[in-house]
């Protein structure tokens, strides 16, 4: 099933990302040679093929201990930040947005 | 508006609870070894992994996994072995990495319960004829065949949802469905705007200390139906997680938040209203008021004929109001799926026995255990057992006490923590020893002191570190009852006061109040109020006939 435009711009806007028209037009082409690469994979018969549940499977239960390590040292943190305020990121005003529910 | 007892005669309030706890008593994050602090200044604790830059891989902390199975276990959570990490994708600088790792379908923690215990005023929220089976009408969002392991099953009555009614109240289980892990968000400080709210805010300022702070998610099922019963809720969760060391529980700080969902339905129908979301309910008071008032709200606005829109309101404790923060017009798409940098879990029986065997007694049965073993008060006992360092203050103090372990309770209780509350203190800071308090409340048993006095001894003490005994002799306080000593004074307070011991025989029994007082006075303040009391009654009953 092809994408259309109407996807395109539903998946850019989730990405955050501003497409003109005519950029629109080129990605949605471009995605959908992407996902007709695919083919292969969406008509191979899974039948009798163990599930995946993750693409790490065989490891399970990596952990570490509640050991503090060094982290970066603030200039480092701040280094290519676009604007600062002491110590503070500093970013745009946010509008229409928030966080998590 | 109407008053939420004549609301819920004619409706059904429905509410759910999520519960956010921060895990403060871990060292590091839940995926780096960054610091966890409150204290420190402004992205002091901050690495690749909590700023979410390219190439860097989280590490799940060890601890923090053993703290959200602690938890599971404290409520009665059937504990996954199998489960796994997933990403919450959404854009907000308060996550750099554009996304919040978090649990998908499969929590560490699913399917338990809490019983509640109502008592008392607030038990009357609830109508009388409510029905006792609230399971029945709402049916859970997934109480399908669950596998894991470790589940205090639930007893029949809690299967059901049974509501027991008690002396004073009644008892009703409360579902969890659910508590996953996951990870806090950076702290946003939002300048330009009015009162460091969003909406018209020219620029924001991020410190990432908090970005990657384990959290544990608790959602409950809708069983809930009253403010009281949600307040209560919170509280016994609370007691819980500070028995078992994984937090600090401060609501006042953020260490523990709770939002509130809660939809409306006419009484007896099986179907559920449109729910708001409650923000902003910070202290045990604001849940209960924030609830009360958005129920009677909603019950306004559909009683004029209008709906309820699906959205998140915001709780001004100040006004007692609660005012729309967001609108939900569609449902997010998080684009949940599992993250490819951290490994499924797949825990082994070992790991989960190692953390049951690590809890410790938790808050109820150690409330049944002072009543019924220490003969302390039902009130007293679970005011005690909810603070695990108070608890163990207690139990030390009244190993050493003579008179008994109520008493140690009540002076405890009603002298003791008061002053350390007054003065920021606590069990765990203060120095005041259990061996003083014991030696205290030794001293009330034994009507040696009043309760006035013991609260200038427990001062004293407090700051001298001198045993009480010897600040109640130093200070001359023993309070004296023997008959031989206050015979004398009470005869002499009668013959003086001739016009109040009349009206006390012609029946005025608050007389007898100024009567002690006078005695007391005569006495120097060290006589035996109490006796006063009883020997006035005899000398002026006596004389009455």
């Amino acid at each position: 099933m092809a994408l259309s435009e109407h996807d395109v711009r539903a998946i850019a806007e989730y990405a955050r990302i501003g497409l003109d028209d005519e950029e629109l037009h080129e990605m949605t082409a471009y995605m959908n040679d992407a996902v007709a690469m695919l083919k292969p994979i969406v008509d191979f018969d899974p039948e009798g093929v163990e599930p995946t549940f993750h693409p790490i499977g065989d490891l399970s239960d990596v952990m570490r201990d509640d050991a503090e390590k060094p982290g970066l040292s603030l200039e480092s943190a701040l280094e290519n930040a676009h604007a600062t305020e002491g110590r503070l990121f500093r970013v745009p005003c946010i509008l229409g947005g928030g966080g998590l529910s | 508006m109407r008053k939420l007892a004549e609301v819920l005669r004619d409706w059904e309030a429905v509410i759910g609870l999520e519960v956010h706890t921060e895990l403060t008593t871990l060292e590091t994050k839940m995926f780096c070894g960054c610091k966890l602090s409150h204290e420190s200044e402004p992205n002091a604790n901050v690495c690749p992994v909590c700023l979410g830059l390219p190439g860097a891989l989280p590490v799940p902390n060890k601890e923090a996994i053993r703290s959200i199975v602690k938890a599971g276990l404290a409520t009665g959570c059937a504990i996954q072995k199998r489960s796994m990490f997933y990403r919450k994708h959404y854009f907000y600088p308060d996550m750099a990495k554009n996304f919040q790792t978090t649990q998908g379908p499969v929590a560490f923690c699913m399917h338990g319960h809490l019983k509640l215990e109502v008592r008392g005023q607030g038990a009357a929220e609830l109508p009388e004829d409510a029905p006792n089976d609230r399971f029945a009408s709402t049916p859970t969002v997934a109480m399908n065949a669950h596998g894991g392991t470790g589940s205090l099953a639930f007893d029949e009555a809690a299967g059901k949802g049974e509501l027991i009614r008690t002396e004073d109240g009644y008892e009703v289980p409360i579902r969890i469905l659910r508590i996953h892990m996951e990870e806090d968000a950076a702290k946003m400080t939002h300048i330009g705007g009015a009162e460091g709210r969003i909406g018209g805010a020219a620029e924001s300022l991020i410190d990432y200390n908090r970005c990657g702070t384990p959290l544990i998610e608790l959602v409950t099922e809708p069983d809930l139906r009253t403010p009281e019963e949600a307040r209560l809720f919170m509280e016994k969760l609370r007691r819980i997680f500070l028995a078992i060391g994984i937090s600090d529980c401060s609501l006042e700080s953020g260490s523990m938040r709770c939002d509130g969902n809660v939809s409306l339905r006419r009484r007896g129908a099986t179907t559920l209203g449109t729910k708001t979301e409650l923000k902003n309910l910070n202290s045990f008071k604001s849940l209960h008021d924030g609830l009360e008032y958005e129920i009677c709200r909603q019950a306004e606005v559909l009683e004029s004929g209008g709906t309820i829109a699906q959205e998140t309101r915001h709780f001004e404790p100040a006004r007692r109001r609660t005012v729309v923060m967001r609108v939900k017009e569609t449902a997010d798409d998080y684009r949940l799926f599992p993250d490819p940098d951290l490994a499924p879990f797949d825990l082994s029986d070992d790991f989960i026995e190692g953390c049951r065997a690590e809890l410790p007694e938790l808050p109820d049965a150690k409330r049944d255990r002072f009543v019924a073993e220490l003969g302390v008060k039902r009130a007293d006992a679970e005011a005690l057992a909810g603070e695990p360092a108070l608890a163990a203050f207690f139990e030390e103090a009244a190993g050493s006490a003579k008179k008994g372990a109520a008493s140690v309770a009540n002076v405890l209780l009603n002298v003791v923590l008061g002053q350390w509350n007054a003065e920021g203190e606590s069990a765990a800071s203060s120095s005041v020893t259990p061996a003083q308090v014991a030696g205290l409340a030794d001293l009330v048993a034994e009507d040696a002191i009043t309760s006035a006095q013991a609260r200038e001894v427990a001062s004293a003490m407090a700051k001298t570190g001198e045993s009480p005994e010897t600040i109640v002799d130093a200070r001359g306080m023993r309070q004296v009852s023997d008959d031989d000593s206050l015979v004398p004074i009470v005869e002499s307070v009668i013959a003086r006061c001739a016009d109040q011991a009349r009206q006390y025989r012609d029946g005025n029994q608050k007389v007898i109040g100024f009567l002690v007082g006078q005695c007391m006075r005569e006495s120097k303040g060290t006589g035996n109020p109490k006796r006063f009391n009883e020997l006035l009654r005899e000398k002026l009953d006596a004389a009455a006939f």
